[in-house]
C-alpha cells in the first residue's frame, strides 16, 4: 500500500524485520537459565514465548512511534521491572470522551469498545485514531504470524 | 401567525399540514418582487441547488401566488434568514436539506419536499414535486401525509446522528421555500465538526475493510466492525497457537535458534524470506556452528531491554568469520550495515 496514496500512514516494515526481532528476542530468552532447563513447565515457556513474540512485534513495528506498541512495551516493562520507563499516562478525560459519553451510542461505538479492549493501548483513543491503530496492528500481527509460522515449519521435525 | 404556526406544526408532525391551506398567504404576492430581487443575487446557484429548480421557475412559483401583501415584510425579513451565504454550507445544506413549499389552494406547486437522507427516498421525493404541481385539497392531504412520513424518516435518520437539527427550526420560518438543514448541517459548528469526524471515521473504515479479507462485500459499519474484531481475535489466537508450537519444538533444539538467528540475519537482509530454503539451511548450520555460537551467546549480557547497539553488531562481526562457507556470506556484510539504520529507526 503506497503511503503516498493513503494519507493515513500505516506502513509496516518487511517480514525480515519482524523475523529479526523475534529471533533476537528468542535468543535472549534462551540465555535465561530458567528457560532451557527441562523441568520448566511448558505453559511458562509458552507464556514467555508469547510475550516475546508480542514485544518483538512491537519493537519491529516501530518501537514507540505507535500507540499500541508503546502500550505493549509498557506492559511488558511493568511486569518485568518495577522501574517504569515511560510516564504512566492516566486516562485523561478529553473533551472527545466527554462528548462520547454525552452523545449516547452511535452505531459504531459498541464495536469500538470491543476493539478498544482488543488492541493494546486503545483505551484513551478517539475512534478514528483507534481505527488507524487497528489497521497497523492487524498488519503487524499478520506479519508476526507469518514469521512464526515459517519458524515453526522450519524447526518442526521433518 | 400562520407561518410560524404552520412551521411549528410541521416540526410536530403531519397533522397541521391541513391547516396550512389557509396559508397560501405564504404566497408572497406583493412580497414576491422583493423576494425575487433577493433570490438571484444572493447565492442563486446554491438556492437553486436547494430548490432543484431553475431560478426563474422558482420565482414564477412564487409569483403565481395571490396572497396578501402583509406577508411581504415578514417574508422579507425571513428571507434574509433563509439563505446562508457560505457556499460550503450551501453545498452541505443541499445535500441534506429539505425543501418544502406549500401552496395548496392556488393550485400551485407548493408541496415540494426533498430530503436527501437516503438515495431511494431522494428518488421518491423528486418525483413528488411533479405530482404536486397539480395538487388540490386531496393532494394537499396526501402531500402532508407524505411530508409527515418523510419527517418521520428524517427523524429516524437524524436520531442516528444524535444531532437535533436546531438550525432546521430556524429555517422553518422561510418564505415559501423551506430550506431545512437536516442534522444541524448548515449552521452549527458542532455539526460541522461532527461531520468532519464522521468522514474521518469512514475513511479509516474503508482502509480497514481493504485490510481484512472478505470485508468488502459486507454492507453496514456494524458488521464490518464485527468482522474486523473477529479478524484481530483470530490473529491473536494464531499467535498464541504458534507460540505454543514453538515452545514444544524448542527443547529439541537447544542452540539452534542462536544459529538460526545468526544465519537468519543474512538471508533476511536479502529481502527474500523464503521459508522453504531457509528451513533446509538451518539444520545444516546448526550442526556446524552450534557450540561456538553457544559460547558467544553466553558471553553477551542478557537483558530485557535489548540494547541493540551493544548486542548485535559484535554478533554479526563474529558471524562473518563463521559463515564463510555459506551463501549468506555477502549478505552478512550487507546486513551489518543495514542494522544500525534499523536501530536508529527504532530508537
Amino acid at each position: 500500500m503506497a503511503s503516498a496514496y493513503n494519507p493515513i500512514y500505516t506502513d509496516v516494515p518487511e517480514k525480515d524485520v519482524f523475523a529479526l526481532h523475534f529471533l533476537q528476542t528468542l535468543s535472549n530468552l534462551r540465555t535465561q537459565n530458567s528457560f532451557s532447563s527441562p523441568d520448566n513447565k511448558t505453559s511458562d515457556r509458552v507464556k514467555k514465548i508469547k510475550k516475546a513474540a508480542y514485544v518483538s512485534m512491537a519493537r519491529a513495528a516501530g518501537g514507540t512511534n505507535r500507540l499500541w506498541s508503546r502500550s505493549l512495551l509498557h506492559q511488558a516493562a511493568k511486569r518485568n521491572n518495577k522501574n517504569v520507563r515511560f510516564l504512566r499516562r492516566k486516562r485523561r478525560v478529553t473533551w472527545l470522551m466527554r462528548r462520547r459519553s454525552n452523545r449516547g451510542d452511535p452505531i459504531e461505538d459498541v464495536a469500538a469498545e470491543r476493539l478498544r479492549n482488543l488492541v493494546p493501548g486503545g483505551g484513551g483513543m478517539e475512534t478514528s485514531k483507534l481505527m488507524e491503530e487497528t489497521a497497523h496492528y492487524i498488519k503487524c500481527l499478520s506479519m508476526q504470524v507469518k514469521v512464526m509460522q515459517c519458524l515453526v515449519d522450519g524447526l518442526s521435525p521433518k | 401567525m400562520d407561518l410560524s404556526g404552520r412551521f411549528g406544526a410541521r416540526s410536530g408532525d403531519g397533522v397541521p399540514f391541513r391547516e396550512a391551506t389557509a396559508l397560501e398567504s405564504l404566497h408572497l404576492g406583493g412580497g414576491g418582487e422583493e423576494f425575487r430581487q433577493m433570490v438571484p443575487p444572493e447565492n442563486a446557484g446554491g438556492f437553486t441547488a436547494l430548490l432543484e429548480l431553475p431560478p426563474t421557475q422558482a420565482v414564477e412559483l412564487l409569483h403565481s401566488s395571490s396572497s396578501s401583501a402583509s406577508q411581504a415584510t415578514t417574508l422579507h425579513s425571513l428571507g434574509t434568514l433563509s439563505f446562508p451565504s457560505n457556499p460550503l454550507l450551501m453545498e452541505r445544506a443541499s445535500r441534506f436539506s429539505v425543501i418544502a413549499t406549500e401552496n395548496q389552494q392556488n393550485g400551485n406547486v407548493s408541496g415540494e419536499t426533498t430530503t436527501t437522507s437516503s438515495v431511494p427516498s431522494n428518488e421518491h421525493i423528486k418525483t413528488e414535486p411533479a405530482e404536486t404541481e397539480t395538487c388540490d385539497q386531496a393532494a394537499v392531504e396526501k402531500q402532508s401525509n407524505r411530508c409527515g412520513k418523510r419527517k418521520e424518516l428524517d427523524k429516524k435518520v437524524k436520531s442516528s446522528t444524535k444531532k437535533k437539527s436546531k438550525s432546521s427550526e430556524e429555517n422553518e420560518k422561510l418564505p415559501y421555500v423551506h430550506v431545512r438543514a437536516r442534522r444541524g448541517q448548515a449552521t452549527d459548528s458542532h455539526s460541522l465538526a461532527e461531520r468532519a469526524r464522521r468522514e474521518k471515521i469512514n475513511a479509516r473504515m474503508k482502509l480497514l475493510q481493504e485490510l481484512v479479507p472478505g470485508c468488502d462485500k459486507i454492507q453496514g459499519t456494524a458488521l464490518v466492525l464485527d468482522e474486523i474484531i473477529n479478524h484481530v481475535q483470530s490473529l491473536q489466537r494464531q499467535v498464541e497457537m504458534l507460540s505454543m508450537r514453538l515452545a514444544s519444538v524448542n527443547p529439541r533444539i537447544d542452540f539452534n535458534l542462536d544459529t538460526i538467528l545468526a544465519s537468519e540475519n543474512g538471508s533476511l537482509m536479502d529481502g527474500s524470506f523464503s521459508g522453504a530454503t531457509m528451513q533446509l539451511a538451518w539444520p545444516l548450520q546448526v550442526m556446524e556452528t552450534e557450540q561456538s555460537y553457544h559460547h558467544r551467546q553466553l558471553q553477551q549480557p542478557p537483558s530485557q531491554q535489548w540494547p541493540f547497539d551493544g548486542l548485535n553488531q559484535p554478533v554479526w562481526g563474529r558471524e562473518e568469520n563463521q559463515d564463510h562457507g555459506n551463501d549468506h556470506n555477502n549478505l552478512m556484510v550487507g546486513s551489518a550495515s543495514l542494522h544500525p539504520n534499523q536501530v536508529k529507526m527504532e530508537l
